[in-house]
């Protein structure tokens, strides 16, 4: 596929896209090479309590924390936590949101209205205030977060394929598959789909940063996965007790949140640069 | 009403500070508290998290002051007790006033003694089951006599809880019934040291010296107190530092007090206290109800882990439900020691299915958390599954009180409310306390025939001797897996003197302190 190569190798040539997909790249193999990688990978469950709150140093690189467990060690596993999350959490809410946002924009009328007015009155209520309601009701579990969060984006898919189908339905290409003869489904999926599927990625892989950011909201809360799962949230929350002295506990977990969601927007800026030709960046190189 | 009273205290702190404005600028005392005031109603809250209020506001008849503690004569000045140990008579002090200038009456004791019984919340369930509605009697303008259902040797200890409301003041405020419910909840009607000046249950209350308190005051003195919520520790902490607070919790993390003991405007007050820590165990729901899995329980928590290692030595191991620094522990009490190896044998002898154990922990209480995780961790090795439940206290507390959502663990402190092992191993352990005190719905017949005996005879050395026999039984059958007694560590500003610490109200008596 010639255009796939092209697009990677703008992606490749992008400094910001790049270092964007190369952070995601080694959150992946972090996450899946977490017990080669980990100096200590017991101690996701290990605790040695004379070791406790030791600064980083050349046996455990990122310190110790309030247990005595290896930081690094615990920051890699919880990779996997955070992965799974955004993964599934962004991926039900594109598989809800998108065919909402398609049949809505393609029928328009009342149907279509009252698909978006639902949608309207998710995105009346603040997204973290709703996910924090939904988590705190059904209980701290990851299944919940994951179910929150579902719960609370797909609004954002539904209504962006809801405008874009609008405007890619009038299109002639369209109104000729139409005459001649092409079934409602097979408008949708094989002519308007392939047609909004860049705008669908970019706003999956933004989503993917912020997803992952207010899932660590709900840890930090208290409201994601059990102990003594490394959840990078909940890893911060138990740091505050201990900070300033303690600096390299709240850091590293920190840290890691910081570089996921901006490897994450820098990768979705970069897709948009590239895969949709109408807004360009200052500078981009994407002649 | 209340309004004019403060606008009078207004007045007064005015005139004070167009006196000596010196005085007054250093005169304002804050203290950071880690949990809110949520109601300012003494006879509806009773609990160490919001003592400050309760015991800064009020007056109770007599008074425990110091540590040890011991009980002065207050609103009362003695008492008599009828032969059989039913009829109490205490004899009030003359000429104590109210705020709002009217005299303090044995017709006030009793509408505080019905109301308590009427309302049964806060500290209620210490008499309600001792004294029935409409027995207390006004004997006269000074006199007040209760009438006891059955001896109880632990009643003197707790009438510092009938803490006296001006009656007049809110039969004026009640609304439908409800005592004055709604009105005390944000309102002061009291004798107390300080008069109510602002309050707001999100941020916390002010309160300004209340000049003709019958006590008197020493040469020096807070003209105001303020007791702020601040929940974050770093916050406590960094305000006590920067000189923001001028105190705050006693009961903090070790780290965070070591982090405090090396700044120089900050000083740490060291006191013995009663404060056991200790995981409350659901004895009535299996598989927590078999004995075996209970000791294996007990086998599996890092005694010495956690209290030299997390806590760093600072408090004590207790082995038993009542703190050691109090009669009615045996000397030679053996508690558990970490052994997996034995806690395996236990759990050998469950026949019934094991299942997930839920420790509903306290959010924000960083032991709490902290033991949680620890036994957890130990449980998983013996095979046995532990989900940790964080929720904030009034979430646990309140379903603590019902057999059936109360968790099957809770990692937790009893403190003092009252220096008596019936504090401890009466209240924890014993069938008449079920659901109110009692959470752990633990019931051993031989226990409760010993701690019913103990509240009902006055002779020390027997009572001594029953809770002896009583804290070896609990602690032989594990019903709870006690971990360490507290030590006090009150941080307050270097200028603050005169702090006068008892375990019971943790310190927070202002009356007796002063800047330097």
């Amino acid at each position: 596929m010639a255009v796939w190569r092209q697009v990677l190798w703008k992606l490749l040539r992008d400094r910001a896209t790049f270092l964007g997909a190369s952070i995601i790249l080694s959150l992946i193999l972090a996450a899946i090479l977490a017990p080669v990688l980990s100096p200590f990978p017991e101690d996701v469950f290990e605790f040695h309590t004379a070791n406790r709150l030791r600064p980083p140093d050349g046996v455990n690189y990122f310190g110790t924390d309030r247990m005595g467990s290896d930081i690094l060690s615990r920051l890699l596993f919880g990779a996997r936590i955070t992965i799974t999350i955004a993964l599934i959490a962004v991926g039900t809410a594109v598989a809800v949101g998108v065919p909402i946002g398609l049949v809505a924009g393609y029928y328009g009328a009342w149907p279509g209205d009252l698909l978006m007015r639902v949608s309207d009155i998710f995105l009346a209520i603040p997204q973290v205030v709703l996910a924090i309601a939904i988590a705190q009701t059904l209980g701290p579990s990851i299944e919940n977060v994951i179910l929150a969060l579902s719960a609370t984006y797909w609004p954002f898919w539904a209504r962006l394929v809801y405008a874009e189908t609008r405007s890619v339905k009038n299109e002639i290409f369209i109104e000729s598959a139409i005459a001649l003869g092409a079934s409602p489904a097979r408008v949708m999926i094989l002519h308007i789909l392939p047609n909004i599927s860049s705008a669908i990625i970019v706003r999956t892989s933004i989503g993917m940063g912020a997803t992952i950011l207010t899932a660590a909201a709900l840890g930090f809360l208290g409201l994601g996965a059990p102990p003594p799962a490394p959840e990078w949230g909940r890893m911060i929350a138990e740091s505050r007790d201990f900070l300033p002295e303690a600096w390299w506990y709240a850091t590293a977990p920190g840290l890691a949140i910081f570089l996921v969601v901006m490897g994450f927007n820098l990768l979705g800026d970069g897709l948009r640069d590239i895969l949709d030709p109408r807004i360009r960046r200052a500078g981009g190189r994407n002649d | 009403m209340i309004g004019n009273t403060m606008r009078m205290a207004a007045l007064v702190a005015v005139a004070t500070l167009g006196l000596s404005a010196a005085v007054h600028a250093q005169g304002k005392f804050v203290f950071a508290n880690n949990s809110g005031y949520d109601n300012l109603d003494p006879h509806a809250v009773f609990d160490v998290g919001r003592a400050a209020s309760r015991i800064n506001f009020y007056d109770g008849l007599y008074r425990w002051v110091d540590n040890p503690p011991k009980q002065i004569p207050w609103l009362a000045l003695s008492h008599t007790v009828s032969p059989d140990g039913l009829v109490w008579t205490f004899k009030l002090r003359e000429g104590v006033k109210f705020h709002d200038g009217t005299e303090m009456t044995s017709e006030d004791v009793v509408y505080t003694m019905e109301r308590m019984l009427a309302m049964n919340r806060g500290p209620s369930p210490l008499f309600s089951p001792l004294i029935l509605p409409g027995t207390t009697k006004a004997v006269d303008k000074y006199t007040v006599q209760f009438h006891l259902k059955e001896p109880s040797a632990v009643f003197l200890s707790t009438v510092t809880e009938i803490q006296v409301v001006n009656a007049k003041l809110v039969k004026k405020n009640e609304k439908n019934g409800d005592w004055g419910q709604e009105w005390l909840s944000k309102n002061v009607a009291s004798t107390g040291s300080y008069m109510l000046r602002r309050y707001d249950p999100a941020v916390g209350f002010v309160g300004a010296r209340f000049k003709d308190h019958f006590a008197g005051w020493g040469p020096k003195y807070f003209e105001e107190i303020e007791f702020r919520a601040v929940l974050e520790t770093n916050t406590r902490v960094l305000g006590l530092i920067k000189g923001d607070f001028h105190g705050t919790d006693g009961y903090l993390p070790q780290d965070q007090v070591e982090r405090l003991r090396k700044e120089p405007g900050v000083q740490i007050l060291e006191e013995e206290s009663m404060r056991v820590f200790y995981f409350a165990l659901h004895n009535n729901r299996p598989p927590l109800n078999n004995v075996h899995f209970r000791r294996a329980l007990s086998y599996a928590f890092d005694y010495d882990g956690f209290i030299n290692d997390v806590l760093k030595g600072a408090v004590s191991r207790n082995a038993g439900p009542v703190p050691n620094n109090l009669w009615g522990t045996p000397k030679d009490l053996k508690g558990y020691t970490f052994d997996l190896e034995k806690a395996k044998a236990e759990l050998a002898l469950v026949k019934e299915p094991l299942r997930p154990i839920v420790i509903g922990a306290l959010a924000g209480f960083s032991e709490s958390e902290q033991s949680a995780a620890l036994l957890q961790n130990a449980l998983r090795k013996i095979g046995v599954e532990v989900k940790i439940e964080s929720s904030p206290w009034p979430v646990i507390s309140s379903n603590m009180q019902k057999e059936d959502k109360m968790y099957d663990m809770v990692p937790l402190w009893k403190s003092t409310y009252y220096a008596d092992p019936n504090n401890w191993v009466g209240e924890l352990y014993g069938k008449r306390y079920w659901a109110i005190r009692n959470s752990s719905y633990y019931f051993n017949p031989e226990v409760d025939k010993r701690l019913e005996a103990a509240l009902k005879t006055s002779d020390h050395e027997e009572r001594k001797k029953l809770y002896e026999e009583a804290t070896r039984m609990v602690v032989d059958d594990a019903a709870g897996i006690f971990v360490y007694n507290t030590k006090w560590y009150g941080p307050y500003s270097a200028k603050v003197g005169g702090i006068r610490f008892s375990p019971v109200g943790s310190g927070q008596e202002m009356r007796w302190a002063y800047f330097k």
